[in-house]
């Protein structure tokens, strides 16, 4: 099956294997300080589902190309073009490879790994335009957390662009999109088939660990208590982050305040004020107009901040009183 | 055990099952452990679930390191074969090019040796044998690959005894008057390690697989609740084994004592003033996040309306 299947139905759920998971996991690890990005494939099936059942990185560049390529396509590193067709043609070659041991090879999508959960930007909003456009509008993004992923949580999330999106994109316009309604977030699940998951028993119940410590190591990491390097690198991103949003408010009020004085802001009367407001309309349609998208993103980024950080303070709350809880227990069995 | 006469186009292999005694000096490699990563299993499990129809196996690249007498297994990736009677006949062009691919994506990684899912035996109804006459064929192919003696993997997917067995082995040709009439597959520890983030998503998997397990993993208070009991479990139970020293009923051991003394020393001593200090600092922090991060969402709400309302 080398064609990718087009389906009506809007992707509303992910499925992902635990291959493939662990491939994406180990390959953003590995290359960690620098984020990379990979291809996913697998199938779409019925009721909305995605499958994903394997997954491949993206190589890294290499230094000694010369070529200027046509399209971007598949080109994770929009800012290298020649980095472009190397990705593109490692693509294919992988693929076709993949084919001969019966692997799935349909790209649904592709992954990246994000730091800290910063994934709106607008480099992640074109490749992922660009997916949803050529390959399929189903097509999704994994974003893979490798700071984050620690005590215990996994945080590997699935993304993909709204069609409310994908139509400003398209048509180019500056118009105003509220920034929830930029990308949608689509629930993952982990999946295994029946042979994975008896190995799976077997691990969790010991068996292979060769006399070396259990599994479940990572029941306890939960119990950690620190909570300043979180905060601290938190708060860092959002000050930069509102930084630039506070930068690109003030050329929106630049612009505004142009317009108006070129459309003649002193001329009185109904009519002058209507042929000032289109001329104002109009002026934000033109091409040198400051892009909304910009801000937009910044002000999602900012928000999912927030909430990361809201939801690491709720919880953060309910281990310190419950650490206090214990504290005074003791206190009052050695008072007594 | 394989007979001695040779046939045409294999050379036997005899399996010993015996844990190696320590490593003779005349052997080239000193290899007495092996270290796998779970991906490998799993996409080991995943190639032998999509394996060609009529195929009694499949085989494979194992990718790693080789770390003094440890080889870890990092990576691995399929090959077409296939194999009738004692003829075997492997992608070596496939192996060599999808080898070349990887090695883009991840430089450090060698070829370590390869590995095999249990093949069905033909003589045996319903019996799985790990090592094939075939298979010392294979494993001089990948001798010549690797740069080390090359390690083979066996997994088996028969599930016949109620587990899913894992083997490593090396092999060793035995040779009478420097003639090679066979390989001897010498059995090798084989361990399961991962990376913590590896960790966290196998312990993800492994919970889902059960009810109450999916339940906590989803929510956090759930999953709280289960790591502090069963930190009162392990509690509970080394206070009972002091417990039972301690009216004689069990014989002590030194090394458990001792452990209990380190762990409990471990926990840090804080005077009462300075914990009501450090939860206070601690609280104060999250509280004034807390406040900063709903600040910030209010400008937020307040400089999207006004983005909205921009040129009109």
């Amino acid at each position: 099956m080398a064609a990718v299947i087009e389906t009506n139905a809007p992707v509303t759920s992910v499925k992902l294997e635990g291959l493939a998971a662990l491939k994406i996991i180990k390959h953003c690890k590995e290359s960690l300080p620098t984020m990379v990005t990979g291809s996913l494939l697998g199938l779409m099936i019925e009721d909305g589902v995605l499958e994903i059942t394997h997954a491949f990185p993206f190589p890294e560049p290499l230094d000694d190309k010369g070529d200027v390529v046509k399209s971007a396509e598949d080109a994770a590193n929009a800012d290298d073009e020649a980095a472009a067709l190397e990705g593109h043609e490692f693509q294919l070659e992988m693929m076709k490879m993949l084919r001969e041991v019966n692997v799935d090879n349909n790209c649904v999508g592709w992954y990246q790994s994000m730091y800290l959960g910063s994934y709106s930007t607008p480099n992640l909003l074109d490749s992922q335009l660009s997916y949803q456009t050529d390959l399929s509008p189903n097509a999704v993004v994994i974003l893979y957390d490798p700071m984050q992923t620690a005590h215990g949580n996994l945080v590997l999330k699935c993304y993909r662009l709204t069609d409310e999106a994908v139509r400003l994109r398209q048509n180019g316009k500056n118009n105003f999109i509220n920034p929830r309604n930029i990308f949608q977030e689509v629930p993952v699940t982990l999946s295994n088939p029946g042979l994975v998951r008896s190995l799976l028993r077997d691990m969790g119940d010991g068996l292979h660990d060769g006399g070396a410590a259990p599994m479940d190591g990572t029941t306890f990491d939960r119990l950690d208590l620190s909570t300043n390097p979180y905060l601290e690198k938190h708060l860092e991103f959002l000050c930069s982050w509102v930084d630039d949003l506070a930068a690109e408010q003030y050329k929106f009020q630049h612009f505004t305040r142009n317009l108006r004085a070129n459309a003649g802001g002193d001329r009185k009367g109904r009519k002058a004020k209507e042929e000032m407001a289109q001329a104002i309309e109009e002026g934000w349609a033109r091409n040198d107009a400051p892009k909304r998208m910009e801000s937009l993103l910044m002000s999602n980024q900012i928000r999912t901040y927030c909430d990361q950080v809201e939801k690491f303070t709720g919880e953060g709350f309910g281990k310190l009183f419950l650490t206090s809880g214990l504290h005074k227990d003791d206190e009052k069995r050695a008072a007594a | 055990m394989a007979p001695l006469s040779t046939t045409y186009g294999s050379s036997p292999a005899l399996l010993l099952n015996t844990a190696p005694a320590s490593s003779t000096g005349e052997e080239s490699s000193n290899v007495s452990n092996v270290v796998v990563h779970p991906i490998v299993l799993l996409s080991v499990l995943d190639h032998h679930t999509r394996r060609q129809e009529g195929a009694g196996r499949v085989i494979g690249t194992l990718l790693g390191r080789r770390d003094g007498e440890t080889v870890e297994i990092t990576n691995c990736f399929a090959v077409p074969h296939a194999e009738r009677g004692d003829e075997v006949a492997i992608g070596k062009d496939f192996n060599r090019q999808m080898l070349a691919l990887h090695l883009r994506a991840n430089k450090l990684e060698t070829v370590v040796g390869w590995y095999a899912t249990a093949l069905p035996d033909e003589t045996a109804e319903g019996k799985f044998k790990f090592i094939a006459d075939t298979s010392s064929l294979i494993h001089e192919f990948y001798a010549s690959e690797c740069e080390d003696d090359p390690i083979h993997l066996v997994v088996d997917t028969s599930l016949v005894n109620d587990a899913m067995e894992l083997r490593a082995y090396k092999s060793t040709s035995v040779t009478v008057k420097n003639d090679v009439l066979a390989n001897i597959f010498n059995e090798i520890r084989l361990s399961v390690k991962s990376s913590e983030s590896e960790k966290i998503c196998i312990d993800k998997m492994i919970a889902g697989n059960t009810p109450a397990g999916a339940a906590a993993s989803q929510d956090e208070n759930e999953a709280l609740k289960l790591s502090m009991e069963k930190l009162l479990e392990m509690l509970e139970t080394a206070s009972t084994y002091v417990d039972s020293v301690l009216s004689d009923k069990i014989t002590p051991d030194e090394t458990i004592g001792r452990d209990i003394f380190e762990s409990l020393n471990s926990i840090p001593r804080i005077r009462p003033e300075v914990f009501d200090k450090m939860f206070n600092d601690s609280l104060q922090d999250l509280l004034m996040v807390t406040y900063l991060s709903n600040v910030t969402k209010t400008q937020l709400s307040i400089s999207e309306k006004l983005n909205a309302s921009l040129g009109k």
